[in-house]
């Protein structure tokens, strides 16, 4: 009996203990529960196969904020700005501005939520604002609003003063959309303020000259009186590379636009042709003939220390490197007859062959190293159509997708540094003219429409 | 002793030598024959089609832009509600009826239609309030919001997370998707593979953007389909900088990847 009890005594301790246990451990857990809600950071859940679209944007003309006369001009140069660089961004849908509801929108009271988020308008941003100028001054206040969020709608609140003119409200409205793209892009920069460097002229006189990525402010780099080809621009900036004919034959040339003019550089002899800036800025690569057979050559940035690294008959031209990792090349080489798209690592090592079909020229590698954009004549020969059109293969892959199907001669493919536009020479409009699209070959427009236009080259920023 | 004897005997070379000749002859002359066949098609028409068998001929699964929108059934926007749930079914009313007085108690009355009428229909659910009406639907948009493309349904859930990082800032979940969707490549999977269970990657999101610490959370099973996630996650340098009203330092994102070949 005594052994029954104390074993009954003992179960009953346990148990108590196995409580006063759980009991500890369910306050201990509570309380480390409390104590990591107290720290819980914010969770998104999301996925694939949401099929993410392209975000509706619905962008007012901005309202005038000043009486001044000046406004009206200023004014449209601003929204045609603005509407043209968001159009052109390739991640918005533009809303038509037949869908707007009426009323002039100045400034974030004059909002009225329902009537922008909700069907004909059914946009999910709206950006609005003021303009004027005064006493030569123009001011801006841009807001870009999430209209489907009442409580809290304001993405982006901006104000940009500068002079009066027409450049400036254009500059205003560029960075403006620049920023609207950065934040609803996924924090890859917009192009509105980048620039395009090309060959203006025709047979006997080619100078290289510069223009605003939507074509306008075209004006004249060099004025050398020759032919200059293949225009670089520096991943900084400040200097581009480009070969020109002198007497002494085809030659690197550099200039800088820290100076204004052209800087000196060496020169190597034989036929030297399109430069390419490494991404770091530090190296330049190159084909020249110095060796009696068109090779690749790399030298530093000053045009010291060069040397070659490809080695084989037949022609080795049109370098690039690869923009993100600066340790690869892709270049067109002859060696196997017809030319086609090889790529290397930067000391010659590791040759791949791209292309093995018709005739690929012009290579250009995307910012974010995943693609190469060239020009190809799928099929050439007797008989063929001889439509050389532009195409963008992954590098990876080797799959490839045809992004121009006109027929005409496309050539000479650059990419922008937001990785989603590319900018090309095309004969389709019946003379050599640069023309623009996306990265998947839609919305081509032509950007240069008078004299002969050729071998655009993107800025990288 | 061992004798040896040599043979002299003059075997018949000719007749088994001449036969040699002309075989090996014949053979050597086919060869010449079939090499200057065979070889003809090269030269000038090197280089035209028929080669390409090396290299594939399949198109790029992701170019980096969004997607176009989708066709939807709608084409006009219209102020009219349109109908989203079916007509009320008609009140079914029982006359009132009145029992007939008994005459005969002991008679029991044949079982009479209650005097109360039927219960009414239930009223229709109340239209919930982020229903697109039928005949209006653009791509739905919004912070709880339903997807549909290409028969993969999904959703932007905020349950059983903290926070309200996801109602405040839809824009930014919506850039976080697009950017780890473009960035998987499909074809990194084995190619055997049909079909398989999510693939469930968690990670940071610091207030530059970048994002860390990427985890597969849970795995679907096929480790080329979790690899290509982790893949598609590292190819990303930056979202975008948080937006500058979040006080946190840090956001968390689980993300799930769906593979259909």
């Amino acid at each position: 009996m005594i052994v029954c009890r104390n074993t009954i005594f003992i179960h009953s301790m346990f148990h108590n203990a196995l409580r006063r246990l759980g009991l500890i451990a369910v306050s201990l857990s509570i309380w480390v529960a409390g104590a990591a809600g107290a720290n819980a950071q914010d969770w998104i859940k999301t996925g694939t196969g949401l099929g993410v679209e392209k975000i509706r944007i619905a962008v007012t003309d901005f309202k005038a904020s000043s009486q001044d006369p000046k406004n009206t001009e200023l004014l449209k140069t601003f929204n045609d700005t603005l509407w043209n660089d968001l159009s052109n961004a390739g991640i918005f849908e533009m809303v038509s501005k037949s869908f707007y509801p009426l009323g002039q929108i100045g400034a974030p009271a004059d909002v009225k939520f329902e009537s922008w988020s909700a069907p004909p308008p059914n946009a999910a941003m709206l950006v609005f604002g003021n303009m004027g100028a005064s006493a030569n001054t123009l001011t801006m206040q841009g807001w870009l609003y999430d209209v489907k969020n009442a409580q809290s709608p304001q993405v982006l609140g901006k104000q940009y003063t500068d002079t009066a003119t027409l450049q400036a409200a254009r500059v205003i409205a560029h960075k403006f959309a620049d920023e609207i793209i950065f934040r609803l892009g996924g924090g890859i920069n917009g192009i509105a303020e980048t620039q395009i460097y090309y060959v203006r002229g025709s047979s006997g006189h080619k100078e290289i000259w510069a223009m605003d990525y939507d074509g306008a402010n075209q004006h004249p780099v060099t004025t050398l009186g020759t032919i200059s080809l293949s225009p670089h621009i520096s991943p900084d900036g400040s200097r581009l590379a480009f070969s020109s004919f002198s007497g002494s034959g085809w030659e690197i040339r550099m200039f800088s636009f820290d100076l204004n003019r052209l800087v000196s550089f060496p020169r190597y002899g034989g036929t030297n042709l399109s430069p390419a800036w490494s991404p770091e800025g530090g190296r330049l690569a190159f084909s020249s003939s110095r060796s009696g057979d068109p090779e690749i050559y790399v030298v530093d940035q000053s045009g010291g220390n060069l040397h070659r690294i490809t080695n084989s008959k037949g022609p080795d031209v049109s370098p690039v490197w690869n923009r993100k990792t600066g340790s690869e090349l892709a270049w067109v080489s002859g060696r196997t007859g017809l030319p086609q798209i090889y790529t290397m690592g930067a000391d010659g090592t590791n040759v791949q062959q791209m292309t093995d079909q018709g005739y690929a020229v012009s290579p250009a590698w995307s910012p974010n190293g995943q693609f190469l954009a060239f020009s190809w004549m799928r099929h050439y020969g007797p008989g063929a159509p001889g439509a050389e059109d532009i195409y963008i293969m992954d590098v990876a892959s080797k799959q490839w997708v045809q992004l121009t199907h006109d027929g005409g001669r496309n050539d000479f493919p650059s990419w922008a540094p937001d990785g989603r536009h590319i900018v090309f020479q095309s004969n389709r409009s019946g003379s050599l003219q640069i023309w623009t699209m996306l990265a998947d070959g839609t919305n081509q427009k032509q950007v240069t429409t008078s004299g002969a236009n050729s071998e655009p080259d993107w800025s990288w920023k | 002793m061992a004798s040896g004897e040599i043979f002299f005997e003059h075997e018949s070379w000719g007749r088994n030598l001449a036969w040699s000749a002309a075989l090996h002859g014949a053979f050597t002359l086919a060869i010449i024959i079939y090499a200057w066949i065979a070889g003809s098609g090269h030269g000038s028409n090197w280089g035209a089609g028929g080669g390409g068998s090396a290299m594939g001929v399949t198109l790029v699964s992701s170019v980096p832009l969004p997607a176009n929108p989708v066709q939807t059934q709608s084409v006009l926007a219209s102020e009219s509600k349109g109908l989203s749930q079916s007509k009320p079914q008609a009140q079914v009313e029982e006359p009132k009826a009145i029992p007939i007085p008994e005459k005969n108690a002991k008679k029991k009355p044949a079982p009479q239609p209650t005097a109360t009428q039927r219960k009414p229909q239930p009223q229709p659910a109340e239209e919930a309030s982020n229903v697109v009406p039928y005949g209006e639907g653009g791509p739905p948009t919004g912070h709880y919001s339903l997807f549909d493309a290409g028969g993969a349904k999904g959703g932007i859930s905020l349950s059983g997370g903290g926070g309200d990082f996801g109602s405040r800032f839809s824009w930014y979940v919506r850039v976080v998707n697009q950017k780890v969707s473009e960035n998987w490549l499909k074809y990194e999977v084995d190619p055997r593979i049909q079909a398989a269970n999510r693939v469930y990657v968690t990670f940071d999101i610091d207030r530059s953007g970048r994002p860390s610490h990427v985890e597969v959370e849970q795995s679907s099973g096929v480790p080329s389909l979790d690899m290509s996630a982790v893949r598609a996650l590292q190819r990303i340098d930056t979202f975008g900088p948080l937006p500058p009203d979040y006080s946190g330092s840090k956001v968390s994102v689980e993300f799930w990847f769906d593979y259909k070949r």
